[in-house]
């Protein structure tokens, strides 16, 4: 079953409303709480007046910092806001919460408690703010060798700024969760990408047990990094569930969402690189300035794929921070790589253009055979490969050298190229599995606290099950979701399908093993655990098991590669781009399931298109609200904007990262695509756009 | 802050319900309208009433919280929704039609595809299916300062903010805003397509007044500029009450184009939009007409730019002549420059494929 293209078993609950998401768990007696948001970006609250709100019909509580549950700052919630002090950091923060019998009580009590604050100078004008940057503490300036000095002697050479925007992660279900405590125990149904961290982040920060805290998170409508950590959201409906003393459901709207669960920060990241005239990489410097919360930093690590994607004998990477207003930024799909490429891979094709060299060749000259940043070697590197096999189903040779050469009628149409990576690592994980049989019937149930973002975890987990039990995917069940299942990995950085996958064939193997053992026979061929199960009459059977990665995955360097091909045709007269065509080249070791696999890239793929031409959070540069706080100003490329889409896998056999040779596709599908339509965008009107969104704007 | 759900209290027309129930949130009073005549009656007794129809914008600007009825007359059961070929040769478009039903109907694709093209251009499928033909008409502006209500605005509170501009994007994030006609108190811009397009085939607003008599607006006449109230954006009185929108006859079919510039080509409102319209006598330009959206309070005829065009060649260079006299008009503000330049090739390229008959 491994490596076909079953399509989702829970597919068929997912388009017939049956896969109950968070807010659609059936509870009796619920009553719901709406969160108040602060209207102005730092200051103090002077005053709380909800005395209108409290008497508001329906009404059971109205919380602000006056008369909130003391709770734990430091518990690991991200984001503070959780009504402890009257302190105010940023535009939108939470300040109050109403809890009423309706939806409609609470919203509408919400809008009456008054707040008088004392207002203090938001820090939130980027332009102005970042020249005072400082060094980052999380991220220490990492060099090899002297760049600064060999950019200085170099002739031939680029340096430019490229910058981002701040993004948000807008996945479509928004952050929402039910509490309910039955005595000391809590049970939040709630979506959280680590199924376990939300528990201990939830339970620390209420000041109680872990193990009487349980998440029940089966179904999740997306989360884009927004929800590996958890938000004041989850504990404020926990607080508001004990307040009320009952069931309490909260769920963010869509405009909430801007100012509740992080964003990605905006990025100017300063690209220099030198090379010889026969294209050999002297220096490679990657400078990011970039803001983070007014209290707390959090930087994404924009060098991260600089550091290991050319050979270069002089490297840079540092990181340059401004505490801002803001809320606090996160984790935001490729966090680092995504941003960090379009700048790297932006200035690569800038250089090549220099150096009038192809940009595949350029980048083929510089190919490391080892990892610049460790000296490790790779486990497998397939960036070489996914250029020359990409370039060939992309029709490569037929793109013009020179940009603004190809006029197709009222549109310049140009090709880029771009490439990208991203870390792979199995994570410590562990699986139950329940054997049961009837009659000549064996099925098995796996259990594991993994979580689901609607990638395709519970169907590439039957497939890896099915075959390592000898039982038909349709006689397995997955359950996950669920932190009352043995403990896993989060679907965060690209490690769940690595993590997860082994940990569930280990426990199947090692049922089998026992199983073996049990019947206390030798066998030529080695059987199943199905046919265990049957020739030795055994009903029920269970294992389990932990898992870690392989010794030996530490001696190499294990990363996900790609190459993004993009055709772009750019209106002449109104600067308008589409992308006609696009191909991403990956190599991801052993692919579990093609269709998904294709699916998880293309959605990867378009995220990096929004990127390149349409994301971004514009902010109002005096009081730091966020004027985009809808999907109807936020844009998300439409099928009109994109044409082809092509997905090409390289077979790779990876087994020093683990033992299936799995490597994650979460995050690489986005790395490098803006990239290459920036690229592409040059290629086609001879216009280099270092600032994104590429908006009509900036072609005309 | 918080966004406001409504619960709907149900009535017959003219039947009162009992509000003190409904304390615990905004109530407002649901009157179905049986006729032209009963629902602009009832909107001229309640100043604070709203008529409503498709609900596509409506109803979202009450979750926001931005409109705030006290009675929603509901005109669904009104019959007003025919497309009716006129005996002058023109067409005339029931306020209620759908615009979808306009957009594809035999005779606007054959004789004001302008119209079809226009409508088209605007939102998603599953809205142009539930707006109609005049609810598109009374659209409010999709600036985000008049959408998030802890932002000063004067168009959503007038007279709040006394003495101070209390315009949020005056000085703020106005990248989207207006470059014509704005003022001190309003940059909004407004955001129909289909308005454009009749803008420029000089339709006629067929309306009826809550005593009982009709009334022509000329489409130009109908929008409204800021001025001092931006709260004010049509010319309709109180009660009155959009029955039709007529097309008069045209020779445009031929060749006319609506170019819209968008950020993605689906689902956005227009950065710059242009309706082109000619009539031609060999490469001769016997009638132009050309209006923008994108660019200020109202569909902006770009009067300047026809005027240069009558009687000239259909050349590329009097296309930019025409353009530049136009946007020489524009006031831009701190972050939409780039629609003069933007403005001015989006004429030049509309009626060049408005010559071309819409064949790039």
């Amino acid at each position: 079953m491994v490596g076909s293209p079953l399509s989702r078993i829970d597919g068929i609950l997912k388009v017939t409303g049956k896969a109950d998401y968070s807010l659609d768990h059936p509870i009796d007696n619920v009553a719901y709480a709406v969160l108040v948001k602060s209207t102005i970006a730092a200051g103090k609250i002077r005053e709380v007046n909800s005395a209108q709100a409290e008497k508001t019909p329906g009404v059971l509580a109205v919380i602000s910092h006056q008369n909130s549950p003391k709770l734990n700052e430091k518990g690991g919630i991200r984001g503070g806001a959780l009504l402890q002090s009257p302190e105010i950091k940023f535009f939108g923060q939470t300040i109050g919460m109403v809890v009423a019998e309706t939806f409609e009580q609470a919203i509408y009590a919400a809008s009456l408690v008054e707040f008088q604050y004392q207002e203090a100078s938001p820090q939130v004008n980027f332009e102005s703010l970042a020249s005072k940057a400082m060094p980052s503490k999380d991220r220490e300036d990492e060099k090899r060798g002297d760049a600064r000095a060999a950019l200085n002697q170099a002739s031939l050479k680029i340096e430019e700024v490229y910058s981002t925007p701040i993004e948000h992660h807008h996945p479509m279900e928004p952050h929402a969760a039910i509490a309910e405590w039955e005595g000391d125990r809590l049970t939040l149904y709630s979506s959280a990408q680590i199924v376990n961290g939300a528990q201990n982040s939830a339970a620390k920060t209420l000041n109680i047990k872990p193990e009487n805290v349980r998440i029940v998170t089966p179904y999740i409508g997306g989360g884009f990094g927004s929800k590996g950590g958890q938000w004041a959201n989850l504990v404020l409906t926990a607080v508001a569930a004990k307040v009320a003393m009952r069931p309490v459901k909260l769920a963010l709207t869509r405009h909430q969402m801007v100012n509740s669960v992080g964003l990605r920060q905006r990025n100017q990241q300063k690209i220099s690189l030198a090379a010889t005239a026969d294209g050999k990489l002297m220096a490679l410097a990657h400078e990011t300035t970039t803001h983070s919360a007014i209290d707390e930093e959090f930087v994404e690590p924009c060098g991260d794929c600089s550091k290991l994607m050319y050979d270069t004998p002089n490297s840079l990477i540092s990181y340059r921070v401004v505490p801002m207003n803001v809320i606090l930024p996160t984790y935001t799909r490729g966090p680092g790589k995504s941003t960090g490429s379009f700048a790297l891979e932006s200035g690569m094709d800038e250089l090549a253009h220099k150096l009038n060299i192809d940009p595949i060749e350029f980048r083929l000259r510089n190919e490391p055979a080892r990892d610049p940043s460790n000296g490790k070697p790779w486990s497998t590197r397939a960036t070489a490969q996914c250029l020359k096999e990409g370039a060939k189903a992309f029709g490569w040779e037929k793109r013009k050298a020179q940009p603004r050469q190809n006029e197709q009628g009222d549109y310049w149409v140009g090709h880029g190229v771009a490439c990208g990576t991203y870390p792979a690592h199995q994570r410590p994980s562990s699986a139950n599995v329940l054997l049961k049989r009837e009659g000549s019937v064996v099925q098995a149930t796996v259990e594991l606290a993994a979580a689901d973002l609607g990638t395709g975890t519970y169907t590439i987990l039957a497939q890896t099950a099915a075959d390592a039990l000898g039982i038909p995917v349709d006689k397995i069940v997955v359950k996950i979701g669920d932190s009352d299942l043995p403990p896993a990995a989060g679907s965060v950085g690209s490690v769940g399908a690595m993590s997860y996958a082994n940990v569930v064939n280990d426990v199947c193997q090692k049922a089998t093993e026992e199983l073996i053992a049990k019947s206390g026979k030798q066998f030529f061929a080695r059987p199943t655990a199905a046919q265990l199960m049957v020739s030795e009459k055994i009903e029920n059977f269970q294992s389990s098991v932990q898992s870690e990665a392989p010794a030996s995955a530490e001696e190499y360097s294990s990363h996900s590669f790609n190459a993004n091909f993009a055709e772009v045709w750019v209106h002449k007269f109104t600067g308008m781009v589409r992308v006609n065509r696009f191909l991403a080249v990956t190599g991801a070791g052993r692919i579990l399931n093609p269709k998904t696999a294709r699916s998880q890239i293309i959605g990867g793929n378009v995220w990096g298109i929004g990127m390149a031409l349409t994301e971004e959070s514009a902010m109002d540069p005096r009081w730091g609200n966020f004027v985009s706080r809808s999907l109807a100003d936020y844009h998300i490329p439409a099928n009109l904007d994109i044409g082809e889409m092509e997905v090409i896998f390289i077979r790779e056999d990876d087994t020093a990262s683990n033992k299936l040779g799995v490597k994650g596709i979460g995050e690489v599908g986005i790395v490098g695509v803006a990239a290459a339509v920036a690229n592409a965008v040059f290629n086609a009107t001879g216009k280099r756009v270092r600032e994104l969104p590429i908006t009509p704007d900036k072609l005309i | 802050m918080a966004d406001i759900i409504f619960t709907i209290y149900y009535s017959e027309p003219g039947q009162d319900i009992d509000l003190s129930v409904t304390e615990n949130m905004k109530p407002f009073k649901y009157t179905r309208a049986t006729d032209a005549a009963s629902a602009t009656r009832i909107a001229a007794e309640n100043p604070n009433a709203k008529f409503l129809a498709g609900g596509t914008n409506l109803i979202d600007l009450m979750k926001e919280d931005v409109e705030r009825p006290d009675e929603l007359i509901d005109l669904t059961n009104l019959t007003l929704s025919q497309i009716k070929a006129l005996p002058s040769g023109g067409l005339s478009l029931g306020a209620l039609g759908r615009n979808t039903d306009a957009a594809n109907h035999p005779l606007v694709r054959q004789n004001y595809p302008l119209l079809t093209q226009a409508i088209l251009a605007g939102a998603s499928g599953q809205i142009r299916n539930m707006a109609t033909n005049g609810g598109n008409m009374l659209q409010r502006t999709r600036c985000p300062y008049f959408y998030e209500v802890s932002m000063p605005c004067n168009k959503r509170e007038p007279g709040r903010y006394e003495g101070a501009s209390g315009c949020g994007a005056r000085e703020g994030v106005n990248r989207n805003h207006a470059i014509f006609g704005w003022s001190e108190k309003c940059v909004a811009v407004y955001p129909s397509d289909m308005a454009i397009a009749l803008s420029a085939l000089d339709a006629i607003i067929k309306v009826s007044t809550p005593d009982g008599r009709e009334r022509d607006i000329s489409f130009a006449d109908f929008h409204r500029l800021p001025g001092d109230t931006p709260e004010k954006e049509t010319n309709l009185e109180t009660g009155e009450l959009i029955v039709a929108i007529e097309l008069p006859k045209s020779n445009f079919a031929k060749h006319s184009y609506y170019l819209k510039v968008r950020d993605r080509a689906s689902y956005a409102f227009a950065l710059v939009s242009v309706g082109a319209a000619l009539e031609l006598e060999g490469s001769r330009i016997k009638q132009v007409r050309i209006a923008m959206g994108g660019v200020a309070h109202k569909p902006w005829r770009a009067r300047k730019a026809e005027d240069y065009l009558i009687g000239k060649e259909t050349s590329a260079e009097n296309f930019q002549l025409a353009a530049a006299a136009e946007m020489a008009e524009a006031r831009p503000l701190e972050h939409n420059r780039f629609k003069v330049e933007l403005g001015k090739r989006s004429i030049v390229h509309a009626l060049e494929m408005a010559v071309r008959g819409g064949k790039s």
